[in-house]
């Protein structure tokens, strides 16, 4: 995979605080990389200069090899960007919402007509293209917008915060929505607060805080930088203190912890690999402890970006 | 029609803004009431007008002073068209970027392959094509002057041009105010104060001169005469003044272009007939006030 966005050293200051320090990583052609972090850790900041609304005061940012600073025009080109806010047209109906984008990037309007009627069946709103923007309900809108940014076949989207403010049915239809585009062969850069969403989705995270990169990799990379172990949960009929104990004697465990979580249940530090982790069940029932479940807690954003931040906002 | 003409023309019909926004103005009734509105209210003021005139004077069969009615009813509706394009011209564009920002568009047309210069002339075409509607729709009005008689193609043309100019200035200056803006109530309340502002200092202006006429002329005559050129030039961007001022040329000194006289009396040269230096001037700054405006669209966030 090659790189389809570079940011090089990005830096921008608005009067005396600094939104974004620094900033260098690749996103690589098409896959989906989710930007988390606290409110005004620079992510909105970071997307509009890359969609060129924004002008860094240092570094360089490339879009397709493009110098998005020298050639605008070719960053908007290849890019579809959909902000964190809904920009209503209320006196215009939804075909000709997407009709008015496409004339915007000069898409000629026979090619107009089937591009919009494709869009509409992606993103299940034919049915309303005669319908004012203005009577959409939120979640509608937001599939609208994300029809918008489509409508001149970009190779990235840039969407920020896709699913703020949708009700859980929307988010997921959103998200179903962003699955299929990616499908497509694009590569989605998106903001969001929903890191469950994030984790769900992105091929690669990384996490801003104070304007600064602090965490950049995929999940699994993330969860063994910041967190080492595996961690094993075990729950036990009963002996669960004779067991805490005889675990801190075998291999590869580190720390053993007693918890409640509905029932009596230990929680393991563990390193090694699968093989090492199907010993230690196999000597905890070889020692007779009554095992009622044995698991590895899934790697978690929401655990991850808690123990990569620090909760500063700039 | 050449090439040139045709790719003016498509690259009109093909800006989205323009279409976007002609078909959002003229969509219901709205647009259609402003322009019932309007010309009632020109009609009725010019009824008032025309039977005022028949009141004082009775209208007997005078050829003379048949044209000199047909001539003030003619004058009349342009000053109306005149002073409603002050109104209406900054009223239809002082909103024009500013309520983009507002809601919320104005990021989604700058990150789209729409230049900054599309969306500033796209917005001015649209404005100015309602604007120059209504400046059509009136001429029936002011064609009611035709069958009294006394005004000339000279007049309907210069007046028209006049008209154009005034349209395209006031649209252009709303614009201004609406690329420096966030917000649109600002941009509405600058553009009407600045054209406030211009209009008491144009009086101003006019009290300064006749207090300087009673004191007396200067013993430089140069100096005299280079005063009142400058005092004439600034008069004549008044629109009310340049129109006004231009009829009376015409009439008595029977010239379309050039006069002797200054408003502190005459010069040694010719000055232009106001209208001239009114259109020169406010093509000049309406050229100034777009690219401004291109400038301010274009300009990325600092």
């Amino acid at each position: 995979m090659s790189a389809i966005i570079e940011f090089k050293d990005i830096s921008k200051r608005f009067g005396r605080r600094i939104a974004v320090n620094s900033l260098n990583f690749n996103i690589e052609n098409g896959e989906i990389f989710g930007l988390v972090g606290p409110n005004g850790a620079g992510k909105t900041t970071t997307m509009r200069m890359l969609v060129t609304l924004l002008k860094p005061d240092h570094g360089e940012i490339y879009v397709g090899g493009y110098s998005a600073l020298k050639f605008p025009n070719e960053a908007r080109r290849q890019i579809g960007f959909m902000p964190d806010t809904f920009g209503v047209y209320g006196d215009m109906t939804v075909q000709e919402y997407l009709d008015f984008f496409g004339a915007c990037y000069k898409i000629q309007p026979r090619q107009r007509a089937n591009l919009i009627n494709d869009l509409l069946d992606l993103v299940d709103l034919g049915h309303r293209r005669h319908d004012m923007v203005d009577t959409l309900s939120m979640g509608l809108k937001q599939r609208l917008s994300l029809a918008r940014v489509l409508i001149h076949d970009p190779s990235i989207l840039v969407l920020d915060e896709p699913a703020s403010g949708l009700d859980p049915r929307a988010r997921v239809e959103i998200r179903e929505l962003l699955l299929e585009v990616a499908r497509l062969g694009k590569t989605i850069l998106f903001s969001s607060h929903i890191l469950a969403d994030v984790g769900e989705l992105c091929s690669r995270v990384g996490i801003l805080e104070d304007g600064k990169l602090a965490a950049l990799g995929t999940l699994e990379q993330l969860s063994a930088h910041v967190m080492p172990h595996r961690r094993i949960q075990i729950g036990l009929l009963n002996r669960r203190e004779e067991a805490q104990a005889a675990l801190q004697f075998m291999e590869g465990v580190s720390e053993v912890r007693a918890v409640e979580n509905g029932r009596a249940a230990l929680e393991v530090d563990f390193s090694g690999g699968d093989e090492d982790l199907h010993q230690l069940l196999a000597k905890l029932l070889a020692q007779g402890f009554p095992v009622v479940h044995f698991s590895e807690e899934t790697q978690n954003l929401e655990e991850v970006f808690m123990r990569a931040t620090k909760g500063i906002v700039s | 029609m050449t090439a040139a003409q045709r790719g003016f023309f498509s690259r009109i019909i093909d800006n989205p803004i323009i279409r976007k926004e002609l078909k959002g103005r003229m969509r219901g009734r709205q647009g259609f009431i402003a322009i019932a509105a309007y010309l009632g209210l020109m009609s009725f003021f010019i009824s008032v007008f025309y039977l005022l005139l028949a009141a004082d004077n009775g209208l007997s069969g005078d050829p003379g002073f048949l044209q000199t009615v047909g001539k003030a009813i003619f004058s009349a509706v342009v000053l109306l068209e005149l002073l409603a394009l002050a109104f209406i011209g900054p009223a239809l564009t002082s909103g024009a970027i500013s309520s983009e920002r507002e809601r919320k568009t104005f990021d989604l047309l700058r990150a789209s392959l729409l230049s900054a210069r599309s969306i500033v002339f796209g917005k001015l075409g649209s404005a100015a094509a309602f604007l120059l509607l209504l400046i059509f729709t009136a001429l029936p009005i002011q064609s009611l002057a035709f069958f009294l008689g006394g005004v000339g193609a000279a007049e309907i043309v210069i007046s028209t041009l006049m008209l154009v100019v005034t349209a395209l200035f006031f649209c252009a200056l709303g614009l201004f105010f609406s690329s420096l803006s966030q917000r649109t109530l600002v941009s509405t309340v600058l553009s009407y104060a600045f054209i406030l502002v211009s209009f008491v200092f144009f009086f101003f202006f006019l009290f300064f001169l006749n207090i300087l006429g009673v004191i007396g002329s200067s013993a430089y005559k140069p100096l005299e005469e280079l005063m009142n050129a400058a005092a004439w030039l600034l008069l004549s961007i008044n629109p009310f003044f340049a129109a006004v001022v231009s009829e009376i040329i015409l009439i008595e000194e029977q010239n379309l272009f050039l006069t002797a006289g200054g408003y502190l009396g005459s010069t040694s040269f010719p000055l232009p007939s106001p209208w001239i230096v009114y259109i020169v001037f406010h093509i000049a700054l309406t050229a100034l006030l777009l690219s401004l405006s291109v400038y301010f669209v274009a300009r990325p966030d600092q």
